[in-house]
């Protein structure tokens, strides 16, 4: 094969990969700038049940505890506790409120993954509701730090939400709680880039996945997350095996939301409120989270057959799955042929100085303008749009700063990527928990 | 008596195979797909110039303006052609007919006019650059038709050549009214 066909042939992937993508971004961006606030359902219409998944959550357990009782008095509180080595479990145990219910796990049986502690939580909630509507019990799985908006139940008991009986689940919007908030330890600069850090997670979470989810609307395929996830009780006994309804991908609320779609229940986003949780300052914790995430899509591939085959999915909805699951290879794949171009112009640079920058400074410098910003808009259209939408008191150019800043936090996908390749080959599949920012502890995540 | 049947073809597996050597063959024979590529923006800019135009097809490479003051010569080079920006297409419908083998017929119908799209958006750049030339003269048509207008019209020719495949490859039928 001769330069000119690997030039050919890398080009016109790169085109086709950076088209299809500033092409999605366009049709994302539109359902999500033209959402406007539904009407709030009903909440006592249904019985509400927090599951709570600790691992050595001492720090931050009980205000959590606190917080969802007296934000939401009619629900109940599930705290599993996963074979902590710290406090956890006596901190629950001292909660006297019968709305107070502990899971508890012990070795060896416990720490195999967040799917079966959430089941061991699912098997307990069963037993303890004989005779419970499983179509008006809604389970939400919340994290350690996380806070429920205090509309949050009205606002999934809405109409267009389980107010309609085939929707089986809803994923709620997600915000950093820590936006804005330098991190208490550090030197001017780290804590600046901690504060950036975070910040990026909240633009991300609240625009970009947002507007994914918006979009998935349209295509039936709304996802679920690992944070303010919640699903009828009925939903959750259609797919469960005889563990529970949760299996053992990295990536579990993903593949919940998947046997969920492919059984036939309907899945909902919502806006309308939120679930706070705290971002990560560290670079090397949100490296690994990522890593995370990556490996768990990546074993999530083995259920492109299940979506494609099932009948409750549309193309365009299987489709659209296609691609998510697809984006860890395409960013593998994106390592590998973006920089052939540039790697064959040094070559020919290095040959020829003189022609190859009378080329340059001769008008080819405008293509690289044309598809660097093809490159750079995708990301760089968040910032503003979050300025607009979410945090309407930043000025118009830090909202343009801010989307500077994410194409540049997108690109530490292109390393989780292969990270996640690595720990897959490798066959590391298990993963403890990332660390909170208040946990100072070496180890744990890696 | 035993009857043995023999397997029963998979026709869907057998399809993505045969679009699969289409993509194959493209980067194989590139070379002739740059010369009917070339053909074909001679013929189409014989329509709309008087002066001469001749195709050199062992070069592919279209000569305009032989019988004027500044004849000019593009050569469709391997980073030009529309023959890569269809194995994309080409290997996700042969992913999507074996993944989905009652679309087949859709997803082909889709792959033809997307592929027809990209063509034919290939000649409208380069008889966008001609005309360029013509107009402005070597250097700055030249340096506008293929730098700059070009970059879009590939961009956007792209995007939606992209946008016509998924939309026709995944569109749900439409139900009978009851």
């Amino acid at each position: 094969m001769t330069v000119p066909v690997i030039l050919g042939l890398t080009q016109a992937l790169a085109l086709t990969m950076s088209v299809a993508f500033l092409t999605y971004v366009c049709l994302i961006v539109v359902p999500y700038l033209r959402h406007r606030p539904a009407r709030p359902g009903d909440a006592s219409a249904f019985d509400w049940h927090f599951l709570v998944p600790c691992r050595d959550e001492e720090a931050v357990i009980e205000n959590t505890i606190r917080y969802l009782l007296g934000t939401f008095p009619s629900a109940h509180v599930w705290v599993i506790d996963d074979a902590s080595d710290d406090g956890t479990a006596d901190i629950v145990s001292s909660f006297t409120d019968p709305r107070v219910h502990l899971v508890r796990r012990l070795r060896p049986q416990a720490r195999t993954g967040k799917g079966d502690a959430l089941n061991a939580a699912y098997r307990a909630l069963v037993s303890w509701l004989p005779g419970a509507d499983p179509l008006r019990t809604i389970v939400a799985v919340v994290d350690a730090d996380g806070r429920p908006a205090p509309d949050c139940l009205s606002v999934c008991a809405a109409g267009r939400l389980f107010g309609d009986e085939t929707v089986g689940a809803v994923q709620i919007d997600v915000w950093m709680s820590n936006r804005g908030v330098l991190p208490p330890r550090g030197s001017w600069l780290g804590r600046r880039f901690g504060a950036g850090l975070v910040r990026m997670q909240d633009l991300e979470f609240r625009t970009a996945i947002a507007a994914i989810q918006t979009s998935r609307g349209i295509t039936g395929t709304i996802s679920m997350g690992g944070n303010g996830q919640f699903t009828r009780l009925a939903a959750l006994a259609s797919i469960a095996d005889e563990s529970g309804p949760w299996r053992g991908a990295l990536l579990e609320d993903f593949e919940l939301g998947v046997h969920l779609l492919t059984a036939g229940w309907r899945t909902g986003f919502t806006r309308d409120t939120h679930v706070a949780q705290e971002g990560l300052y560290s670079l090397r914790r949100f490296l690994s989270q990522r890593t995370r995430w990556g490996q768990g899509t990546m074993q999530c591939a083995r259920y492109v057959r299940r979506i494609w085959d099932s009948r409750h999915l549309t193309t365009l909805g299987a489709a659209e799955m296609l691609y998510y699951l697809a984006q860890p290879w395409l960013q593998l794949l994106g390592t590998l042929v973006y920089p052939i171009p540039f790697l064959l112009l040094g070559i020919r640079a290095a040959a020829d100085p003189t022609e190859v920058w009378a080329w340059f400074s001769g008008g080819a410098w405008l293509l690289f303008a044309v598809y660097g910003s093809f490159g750079l808009l995708p990301f760089l259209v968040w910032g503003p749009i979050y300025r607009a939408r979410c945090e309407p008191s930043v000025s118009v150019l830090r909202g343009i700063w801010y989307g500077f800043a994410y194409a540049i936090y997108i690109y530490t996908f292109y390393v989780t990527s292969w990270r996640a390749l690595f720990r897959l080959v490798r066959k590391r599949n298990g993963w403890t928990k990332t660390r909170r920012n208040s946990e100072t502890r070496l180890a744990l995540d890696h | 008596m035993t009857v043995v049947l023999s397997r029963p073809v998979q026709w869907h597996r057998a399809l993505s195979v045969v679009l699969l050597l289409g993509a194959v063959a493209l980067v194989v024979w590139h070379r002739a797909y740059r010369t009917v590529e070339m053909l074909l923006a001679g013929g189409l800019i014989r329509l709309f110039t008087s002066d001469g135009v001749y195709v050199a097809a062992a070069r592919q490479t279209v000569y305009f303006g032989l019988g004027g003051d500044r004849p000019f010569g593009l050569r469709m080079s391997p980073e030009c052609t529309s023959a890569f920006l269809l194995l994309p297409l080409l290997l996700v419908g042969a992913v999507m007919i074996v993944l989905r083998p009652h679309i087949a017929r859709q997803v082909l119908g889709a792959l033809g006019i997307a592929l027809v799209v990209l063509i034919v958006v290939n000649q409208l750049r380069l008889l966008m650059l001609v005309g360029l030339i013509n107009w402005l003269g070597t250097d700055r048509g030249y340096y506008l038709g293929h730098t700059m207008f070009g970059s879009f019209i590939s961009v956007f020719g792209g995007a939606a050549a992209l946008v016509l495949f998924v939309w026709l490859a995944t569109r749900s039928p439409k139900e009978d009214p009851a």
